[in-house]
């Protein structure tokens, strides 16, 4: 069972939150999509099938010669963050 | 201005015989898209001093182009149409940026999308709607938006976009202009912002089928940072178009396209954009195309869109972990780094893509990902079965682009809904089998544009376009705008 | 009495050239952020593209450890938030990981035990985080370093067999070159699970992870103070709670970190970005040559091939390189026992003083084969050869020269010896009749000619000789 408050976790897990009226939207698309997923799992013979996760059998045999090249600078690095500190980017103490 | 409605290979021919120059193909670019911009909004910035640097002999040299907005550019503000990225200046260029520099094109301006792609309306862009510039009260479509109103509009000749589930193809059909993505890995992604990863193709909008032809061929090509690229060929695309198609045999899905199936419904939109379909086939056959309908198990097309959203927005949440505000983009306040990560990814992200992180984060939940993500992707192979072996006796899928012409915005879209859960939904076909697939503009219903798909066998762009070309041809709507100066 | 059991995973960094992804540099620095490319800053947009290097240097070890090894590479997304996590995912490998079902065999006090290996696998290193007083600093020259993790099964019993394992482990990857494995740098260092069980209970108790140790005494330092814990806890009728600890190495305790009551959901699933790596039978075949005979199977060598004892056969293994060089006198014909003597007491002693590496100094095993050779044909005599073997390290000049040098010459005239013999004997004659009665006077004899001749009279000869005059009296 889908309930709000187990896609408030869901959502803070993913480190946002939002209001309870896009909750509610949220709950009517998630009914809609787990109906139709419902009926992909009663498709004949589907559990014999493997999962596809490349559009085709991609075959890869080069993979990359172990060399190190085209450094970014520190600056290039940093250059997007908003407190740098040292050279480094400076946020509030992690606590482990 | 008007050499601006004109395609690449006109343009082409004006700049070789010096009849116009490059400096005001650009200054006339930038113009209109000053002058389109507060009507239409296709752009998040318009590069002003765009300049002419690259000299050289490609097709492309010194012709004006745009580019979607979640394309990684050096130095120039990448924002992927969201808050969160407002203002992320990137610092390296994606790889086809860098061959379209080499190439000698000139890009005048970064394009609205839907905010990080996800979306087909080109309404969720943190700057605002993009309008359909042949009635800006309707939608262009998405999530390339920018990028089909500006080549629509006659701002450039081209735009490259990206395309997920019909990203490029969508906005295209409803602007009127040709939509074109290659095989998957055809194109580099490298520095193109992640949706999902295994369905993103990078791709171009253009005026005419050649044109996307020459786009293609300068965009192709096996990059050593992208290990899903595909290998070089020799096949040149543009070189392809003039071969002969008589006997290529086409089919369409008949649940999808068959007016029977939608008796009980009384929408004229959608039977007319049906009978424009047909007209096409007719016309198909008249030039020599074999064209069949073929029926495939309702159970398998209806699983297209919610296998899609399992495996998109699972991509999807993953991708955009990357947006935390720590090193790029806003940073949020707080106390503790939790705390600003969190209140970068509140106010950053708008709810319609919160909505799509939150399904894909449930999707991939242990508890779950056995009965949705894994079945979406089971049921992905056995579509792409299913067309692949179609493709055995077909040399291609013809389509209708869409169920309908460009929606009026603020209408609620009805994508869910089982009437047009085939129809409306069928260019996902081309993501989760990686095929070449291109719209082009089939004719017009109640005044706005209305497109059929071509969609061909893996790793056979040339084919694709070498058939889209010839139905082109006999169409005539090759090389339209909305906003002419005709 | 509680019983114990403690399954460890072990992170090593690869020393490759450049990161697992990326083309950064591979490397340590004092200098903050300098080691980058777009791909370990998780910057929109980019691919991670897979190190060859990386590969073979995790299948290496994956195949030195006895592991199974997969058809093919894949990877997976490992989904979590934390500052020092640029993408937002780490890049390992949940399901297909390089070698799986190993095992390492480990000797303790004289006797063997084998430490299943559940799994090897090959995935990113995270960025650092420098703690100030209310702020913390983003280092990203770490991000993207290839790791091995290397997970046994909980089949540990005591510190000390942990720490053993350890150690053999970090051997195997010094043997195998991929990796420094130096825990001062952060770049071996392991996390701990340990449970106690009563002696005939059936079922694990509940497990207490230690979170990121590196030295290998604090390994031994946290277990024992961790199995004093549980067990005091136990004694007392309370009960061990499943939680992850951390290790102070100030007070040497450990402390809890966090309960694992909400167990973090890492939603793994395989990196799109990443198609299979076909893995070939000459791919594995060409790695498999390159691991060359680790210590545990040196040790037994030497041992029963070359009769030396586990005291010097684990001396000699403690580096490769002196391993290797060993078994090179070895190959070039000198006497194993007498060569492994020489570099455990000489040739060690001396890179111990002046902290050099074997490969550095100017003794070659060849230099030694000859010298040892001179001993063995009477040219030069033990106490010679050892004076030969501290001048060759140290005026950097071969045997030869040395022996040349220091005017050693050896007395190798049987007359002149045997004469000597005959007018000692004669002066001892109630010596003979000892020697005949079973006392051990030969050595005596010997001493007396070597006093003569300042002990340049042949050892072998001399001994020949007394033996022979003897028998003729």
């Amino acid at each position: 069972m889908i309930t709000k408050e187990k896609l408030k976790n869901y959502a803070e897990k993913l480190m946002f939150n939002m209001n309870e009226s896009e909750y509610e939207t949220l709950m009517n698309e998630f009914d809609v999509i787990m109906e139709q997923m419902d009926l992909i799992g009663k498709i004949k013979d589907i559990e014999k099938v493997e999962p596809m996760t490349f559009p085709y059998n991609i075959y890869v045999n080069q993979l990359r010669e172990d060399i190190a090249k085209d450094p970014l600078t520190t600056d290039e690095a940093l250059q997007n963050a908003k407190e740098v500190k040292y050279n480094q980017v400076k946020v509030p103490k992690v606590v482990g | 201005m008007k050499q601006l409605d004109l395609t690449i290979e006109e343009i082409r021919k004006l700049l070789d015989s010096g009849q116009i120059t490059s400096e005001d193909l650009i200054k006339d670019s930038l113009d209109k898209a000053h002058q389109y911009q507060e009507e239409y909004n296709s752009f998040v910035t318009i590069l002003d001093d765009a300049k002419h640097e690259v000299k050289g002999n490609s097709v492309l040299n010194g012709i004006p182009y745009t580019l979607k907005d979640n394309i990684s550019t050096k130095g120039i503000l990448t924002t992927g149409s969201s808050n969160i990225l407002s203002d992320y200046v990137p610092v390296y260029d994606a790889t086809i940026v860098k061959k379209l520099k080499d190439s000698g094109a000139v890009l005048v301006g970064k394009t609205v999308l839907d905010e990080l792609a996800m979306g087909g309306s080109g309404t969720t862009g943190h700057t605002g709607i993009v309008r359909n510039p042949w009635d800006k009260n309707r939608l262009i479509g998405g999530s390339s938006a920018g990028s089909a109103a500006s080549v629509a509009l006659g701002i450039t000749p081209f735009s490259i976009g990206s395309d997920t589930g019909d990203s490029i193809r969508k906005p295209a059909a409803y602007g009127g202009v040709v939509g074109f993505k290659p095989t998957y890995g055809r194109i580099s992604r490298y520095g193109v912002f992640a949706f999902a990863s295994s369905l993103d193709n990078v791709g171009c909008i253009t005026r005419s089928v050649k044109d996307a032809a020459y786009v293609t061929d300068i965009l192709k090509g096996k990059d050593e940072r992208d290990m899903t690229s595909l290998p070089n060929t020799d096949e040149v695309y543009a070189d392809c178009l003039e071969n002969d198609i008589k006997g290529k045999k086409l089919f369409y899905i008949k649940e999808a396209c068959n007016l029977d199936n939608y008796k009980d419904v009384n929408d004229e939109e959608l039977t007319a954009t049906l009978n424009n379909f047909y007209e096409v086939i007719e016309k198909c056959r008249e030039i020599g195309f074999i064209v069949e309908e073929v029926s495939i198990d309702r159970d398998l097309l209806n699983a297209l869109y919610p296998a899609y959203m399992c495996i998109s927005c699972a991509e999807a949440t993953s991708n955009n972990a990357n947006l935390t505000g720590i090193l790029f983009g806003k940073r949020g306040v707080g106390n503790n780094v939790d705390d600003i990560i969190f209140d970068a990814r509140t106010k950053g992200f708008s709810e319609f893509i919160k909505r799509r992180f939150v399904m894909g984060s449930f999707v991939l939940q242990k508890e779950n990902q056995e009965r949705l993500f894994l079945n979406a992707g089971r049921v992905r192979r056995m579509i792409v079965d299913k067309i692949n072996e179609l493709f055995k006796d077909y040399d291609g899928l013809i389509m209708p682009s869409s169920d309908s012409i460009a929606p009026i915005i603020g209408n609620k879209t009805e994508q869910l809904s089982d009437r047009y859960l085939i129809l409306g939904n069928h260019l996902v076909i081309g993501n989760f089998g990686g095929f070449p697939s291109i719209s082009i503009p089939s004719g017009f219903v109640n005044g706005l544009p209305v497109s059929v798909n071509i969609t061909g066998r893996q790793f056979e762009d040339g084919l694709t376009l070498n058939m889209a070309y010839k139905i082109e041809s006999v169409l005539g709507y090759k090389g339209q705008v909305a906003k002419g100066d005709k | 009495m509680y019983k114990v059991v403690i399954g460890l995973e072990v992170h090593c960094e690869l020393k490759t050239n450049s990161k697992n992804f990326s083309n950064a540099q591979n490397d340590y620095s004092e200098t903050p952020n300098i080691y980058l490319d777009t791909v370990d800053l998780g910057f929109p947009g980019i691919l991670p593209v897979v190190n060859k290097e990386a590969a073979k240097s995790a299948l290496k070890v994956a195949m030195a450890l006895n592991c199974e090894t997969p058809d093919e590479i894949i990877f997976d997304r490992k989904n979590y938030f934390y500052p020092d996590l640029p993408k937002g995912y780490q890049i390992t490998q949940a399901y297909k990981p390089m070698g799986i079902n190993g095992y390492l065999m480990v000797n303790i006090d004289d006797e063997d035990i084998k430490v299943d290996i559940h799994d090897l696998h090959l995935e990113e290193d995270t960025a650092s985080l420098d703690h100030f007083n209310d702020y913390s600093l983003v280092n990203y020259n770490r991000s993207g370093i290839p790791l091995i993790e290397i997970v046994t099964e909980p089949c540990l019993h005591s510190a000390k067999e942990a720490v053993a394992f350890l150690e053999s482990l970090r051997s195997v990857i010094l043997y195998c070159g991929v990796s420094d494995a130096r825990s001062d740098l952060g770049q071996m260092r392991c996390d701990v699970n340990i449970s106690l069980m009563k002696e005939d209970a059936t079922e694990f108790g509940t497990k207490v992870e230690i979170k990121n140790i590196n030295a290998f005494t604090k390994v031994k330092a946290a277990l024992e103070y961790e199995i004093e814990r549980q067990t005091e806890l136990l004694n007392s009728g309370g009960t061990v709670i499943m939680e992850t600890r951390r290790f102070d190495d100030e007070d040497m305790k450990t402390y809890s970190m966090r309960t694992k009551v909400d167990a973090v959901d890492y939603k793994y699933f395989l990196e799109p970005n990443m198609p299979p790596i076909k893995i070939t039978e000459e791919f594995l075949t060409e790695i498999k040559s390159e691991i060359p005979m680790l210590q545990y199977e040196r040790i037994n060598l030497y041992i029963d091939q070359y009769g030396l004892s586990r005291y010097d056969a684990t001396t000699l293994v403690k580096e490769k390189k002196i391993a290797d060089y060993f078994e090179d006198t070895i190959k070039g014909g000198a006497d194993p026992k007498l060569a492994s003597n020489w570099i455990t007491s000489i040739v060690l002693g001396h890179l111990n003083k002046y902290q050099v590496e074997i490969d550095q100094i100017y003794l070659t095993p060849d230099m030694l084969v000859s010298l040892i050779k001179m001993v063995n044909d009477g040219k030069v005599s033990s106490k010679q050869a050892k004076e030969v073997l501290y001048k060759v390290l140290q005026d950097e000049k071969d045997p030869v020269t040395i022996v040349k040098e220091l005017g050693i010459k050896q007395i190798d005239n049987d007359e002149e010896i045997r004469a000597m013999v005959v007018e000692i004997l004669d002066a001892n004659l109630n010596l003979i009749e000892d020697y005949r009665n079973g006392r051990n006077v030969f050595d005596f004899f010997v001493g007396q000619v070597m006093k003569r001749t300042r002990g340049q009279a042949n050892p072998a000869l001399t001994a020949k000789i007394i033996k022979e005059e003897i028998e003729k009296r």
